[in-house]
């Protein structure tokens, strides 16, 4: 069967190499992300040392390859917002146009592999020549489910400090080395917030704090990891949630935003601008913003001139932080064409190839080549979080993830937005996960 | 109301021929998805991956003690208790504005009538930017009288009402036209009587034209409810039920339970749920109008 | 001047309310007039600050940037081809049944009325996740047919052409029946050209219906390229967008909202009157 097709398209291509410029044969392949639209900046660029950020390095890394592949492959894309990914993803199934190549990420995927929705891809890989003894075995692991491979792990992500030197050193925060001191308790977060406030008259902290995305939310799994509590238990059947743990990181948490620590009005890009204008002196985000906001620091065009990255430091005693994967799967589509599969694959080939161009964001590469090369290494910021790696915790491959997340916050994120006791929000959050992990098979 | 009686033509082939294409679409379209919504609910179906396992009456039961759904149910209760008394007074207080002959009054119908025009999100977009903490269309004037401003959609009492005030803005247009109709039939015969007689302005407009309007009055309330009982784009655009779920509504959270976590036979539950509350409200709204014009 | 109001003294307090109206409509207009400003300016500039009614400094960008891409006018296309075939289909459905209730007599005619009626208390959300898998089990999604077939059947559409037949008066149809013309013909030559300020009430609805229908075509038409005009801009109102397109995003709004908003313009005669005809009296 396998010399049959080889065969075959032996011939083809033999036919066709003498017509200028037509391919082997043409395949559209749908390609579904998130990541963001920047169509005006990056639409024809085709040279990824020009782009910063994920989504002007994916855009021109899809650009790249629709420009040079040689099987007439071509990638079309589509973005959604990455709030409403998930629900677009799903819908395809139903809808008729189910994408060749999506990105997921590794805490949904049992959801979807679980259900049989996912091609296996293990056999492919090894056709394509993509080494699967390369990525870091932890991130192999993520991308398994029941022994089988279902993605190319891609990236691991997780929590970091962003911190603003020149505020800090105000504060009398910078050590002589010029690395920054940052708390080591729950109390000395709050003393050291209190004279960051005293001192330079801004917020100490600035995260997204409004209804959407969550961020305090990992923040406080990161604080249960901490304190040796998994939130979530391997099984997916019970959550721990409601613990004495809980309500201290809850305490903490909640107590930074009733000493006027940090701001509770801020959405997602509200925080960026909050710390890129000076206003904050660290911002809770991720490793994804990593090279955007050092570009930006470096153009002179933002208030944020010294702009460092620091390792979410061990509030809670260890040193652990939430960390998610992004991958790319092969939605299971019966009326994909052996073309379109192959072109796919080899889009997904090229998308490993140039795994370091992502890493450029300042996600953690997964791919050991990568991490250990000189290239990485020379990266701005990379030593400043390295150990962030090995910090990272996942949370376990239980379905529902999205759903669970959705609940945690909208009942966490009321301790600030309408001033509800950590004890409520912790009661109230424990009832609506277990009510979702009630449906967990 | 009909002039020539009731003179039909027994026709019952002809008649078939004039009906089949409304009786078709409407069995296709709209009875057979209302039983299979019915059936749905009885299972645990998922969106994709094809699992169904029927459950009885298990998701109703679960519908009974799940505290976001009631929540949910308060919050719709509360929207439409903000935003129908209002929507209909100020579509009357408009239509009565602007009623009547006249260039600058024509321009002033259009205007009144123009934002219901809109789609649901270019009224999301607008309102999302005018409420805006930072960016928003008041900013400039809180900022120079030193006060900070006030973050409406993430505020958790505040969320709300600014919901209920872009949806007042969007949707006055209908009330008001159905108003300006009513305003227009009523016989001139009435206000030359009350002008005779120096009747002053607000009496005639408490013994005459109130009076007269009410079947309107009626069908706008009627008509409100069961719109804003689906409230669903202003919320899903606007705050995406929070902050905190204090304005996560019930259709959202239909949506969200069927389309975000799959859960399709829970989903249907819950809109079964939803008609049969609108359906009971609208009952009891029309009964309290007949009951109002046998007084 | 509005004989709701009128009395012999009142010439002063009528200007002052119109005044007062004219006032709170330039206040109702407001929203919009900024967000045509913000849209005529550079999103440079509109990072910095977004206050002003007046679009300085001025540029065209945002709308140039939009007919670049195939975007927007993709989204107005298929909005105007699913409302232009809603209108239709809803017009001929409902003017069909509307003269068989009115004028025919048959069995069942009560019950088929009644059963029409109930339709108008059953809300989209009942129906629309059955109608969700029905049209996935057909492989329908991602369709015009789609997005049209399950709103032809409005049981408004019916119950107002009903009521409009009704009140026509019998002696224009018996002449034609005295020809023994069959009820097509009456249908077509008579009642039509009759209905036309019904036909057009409804159709104006329909469309400004259709164009702004949103759940049915957000769950329907997940595929970017068919997206209608609601969806679309549903689509862009993400974080990302906001943060750093400011002016593209209201400028699509803006591209966007115009059709509906010329077509309001011409036509918004038809809508008081139309209203007026519909709630007959």
């Amino acid at each position: 069967m396998h010399h049959s097709k080889t065969l075959a398209r032996l011939a083809l291509a033999t036919a066709l190499v003498g017509s200028a410029g037509s391919a082997a044969f043409s395949a559209d392949i749908s390609f579904l992300r998130f990541f963001g639209d920047c169509q005006t900046e990056y639409g024809t660029v085709t040279d990824v040392a020009a782009a910063n950020g994920e989504c002007g390095i994916i855009t021109v890394l899809t650009n790249k390859f629709n420009a040079e592949n040689t099987i007439g492959a071509k990638v079309v894309t589509q973005t959604v917002d990455w709030g409403a990914y998930y629900d677009q993803l799903t819908a395809t199934y139903s809808t008729g146009n189910i994408p060749d190549v999506a990105v997921m990420h590794s805490s949904v995927l049992p959801n979807f592999s679980d259900r049989d929705l996912l091609t296996p891809l293990g056999d492919a890989f090894a056709a394509a020549g993509i080494d699967t003894a390369d990525f870091v075995p932890a991130a192999l692991k993520n991308a398994t489910t029941k022994d089988t491979l279902y993605a190319l792990p891609y990236d691991l992500h997780a929590l970091l400090f962003h911190v603003n030197t020149d505020l800090m050193k105000e504060a009398g925060f910078v050590n002589d080395d010029g690395t920054v001191r940052l708390p080591t308790s729950p109390e000395e977060m709050l003393s050291m917030g209190r004279e960051f406030k005293e001192k330079t008259g801004k917020y100490f902290i600035a995260a997204e704090s409004q209804s959407s995305e969550g961020m305090m939310v990992r923040l406080w799994q990161s604080f249960m990891w901490q304190q040796g509590v998994d939130v979530l238990a391997a099984d997916g059947k019970t959550a721990s949630i409601n613990t004495p743990e809980g309500q201290k990181a809850a305490d903490l948490i909640k107590a930074l935003y009733d000493e006027g620590l940090a701001n509770t009005a801020l959405d997602y890009p509200g925080a960026e601008q909050a710390f890129l204008n000076g206003e904050a002196g660290i911002l809770i985000n991720g490793t994804w913003v990593v090279d955007s906001y050092n570009a930006q620091a470096a153009s002179g065009e933002a208030t944020l001139k010294n702009y460092q990255v620091a390792n979410v430091p061990p509030i809670f005693g260890a040193s652990k932080v939430w960390a998610d994967s992004h991958m790319w799967v092969m939605p299971k589509d019966e009326s994909r064409t052996p073309e379109e599969a192959e072109a796919a694959m080899a889009f997904m080939k090229f998308l490993n190839d140039n795994n370091f161009q992502w890493a450029r964001t300042g996600h953690l590469s997964v791919r050991q080549s990568v991490i250990d090369s000189p290239e990485f290494a020379a990266l701005p910021h990379r030593g400043e979080y390295s150990a962030t790696a090995e910090n990272a915790t996942a949370l376990p491959a239980v379905q529902n993830q999205r759903a669970i997340f959705a609940a945690m916050y909208s009942d966490f994120n009321a301790m600030w937005l309408t001033g509800t006791s950590s004890a409520d929000a912790l009661s109230a959050m424990q009832d609506s996960v277990d009510q979702i992990l009630r449906r967990n098979r | 109301m009909t002039r020539a009686g009731s003179s039909v033509t027994r026709a019952p082939g002809t008649a078939f021929l004039f009906l089949a294409p409304f009786l078709a679409v409407y069995a296709v379209f709209l009875v057979y998805p209302l039983f299979k919504g019915i059936w749905i609910s009885l299972h645990d179906w998922e969106l994709a991956g094809g699992y169904r396992e029927y459950i009885g009456f298990l998701n109703y039961e679960d519908l009974w003690f799940d505290k976001l759904f009631w929540r949910t149910v308060r919050n719709t209760l509360l929207f439409v208790a903000m935003t129908v008394p209002t929507m209909t007074l100020l579509a009357l207080v408009l239509a009565l504005a602007v009623h009547g002959p006249g260039r600058v009054k024509s321009v002033l119908r259009s205007v009144f009538f123009l934002s219901s025009v809109f789609s649901v999100s270019v009224v999301t977009l607008i309102w999302s930017m005018v409420l805006s903490a930072d960016q928003g269309l008041l900013v400039p004037l809180w900022d120079a009288m030193g006060i900070k401003p006030i973050n409406f959609l993430g505020h958790p009492t505040l969320a709300m009402p600014s919901i209920a005030l872009a949806t007042l803005w969007w949707g006055v247009g209908l009330p008001m036209a159905l108003f300006l109709a009513a305003l227009g039939q009523i016989p001139q015969e009435l206000y030359e009587a009350a002008e005779l007689d120096h009747a002053p302005r607000f009496t005639v407009l408490r013994r005459i034209t109130l009076p007269s309007i009410r079947h309107t009055v009626l069908l706008v309330v009627v008509l409100q409810i069961i719109g804003q009982f689906q409230i669903f784009g202003q919320v899903h655009l606007m705050t995406q039920g929070g902050p905190a779920n204090r304005t996560r509504t019930m259709v959202q959270y239909i949506y969200d339970t069927g389309f975000r976590d799959w859960q399709v036979g829970y989903a249907s539950a819950m809109a079964m749920a939803l008609f049969v509350l609108m359906f009971g409200f609208s009952m009891l709204q029309l009964w309290l109008g007949r009951k109002g014009d046998e007084a | 001047m509005s004989s709701a109001f009128r009395t012999g003294t009142g010439r002063a307090t009528d200007w002052i309310l119109l005044g007062a109206t004219v006032v709170f409509s330039i206040l109702w207009l407001l929203p919009i007039i900024w967000v045509v400003a913000m849209s005529l300016k550079p999103n440079a500039e509109l990072m910095r600050s977004t206050a002003g009614f007046l679009p300085v400094p001025f540029t065209f960008d945002n709308y140039i940037g939009i007919t670049k891409l195939a975007t927007v006018p993709r989204w107005l296309m298929h909005s105007f081809v699913v409302a232009a075939s809603m209108t239709a289909m809803v017009l001929i459905v409902s003017s069909l049944a509307g003269y068989a209730f009115a004028r025919l007599d048959f069995p069942f005619k009560r019950t088929l009325f009644l059963l029409t009626l109930a339709g108008l208390m059953v809300p989209e959300q009942a129906v629309f996740i059955p109608l969700f898998t029905m049209f996935a089990d057909w492989g329908m999604h991602n369709t015009h047919a789609a997005l049209v077939m399950p709103r032809v059947a409005v049981p408004i559409g019916v119950f107002l052409m009903t009521q409009f037949f009704r009140a026509v008066p019998r002696e224009l149809e018996e002449a034609a029946e005295l020809d023994h013309a069959s009820h097509f013909t009456i249908f077509r030559r008579i009642m039509l050209p009759l209905s036309v300020p019904a036909l057009t009430t409804l159709g104006l609805f329909t469309f400004i219906f259709a164009w702004n229908d949103f759940l049915w075509p957000l769950v329907s038409a997940t595929r970017a390229d068919m997206f209608t005009v609601t969806v679309g801009l549903a689509s862009i109102q993400g974080n990302f967008a906001f943060s750093e397109g400011l002016g593209s995003v209201m400028a699509s709004a803006v591209f966007a909202s115009l059709p509906i908003v010329i077509l309001f313009l011409i036509f918004q005669r038809f809508i008081v009157a139309g209203v007026a005809l519909g709630t007959g009296k």
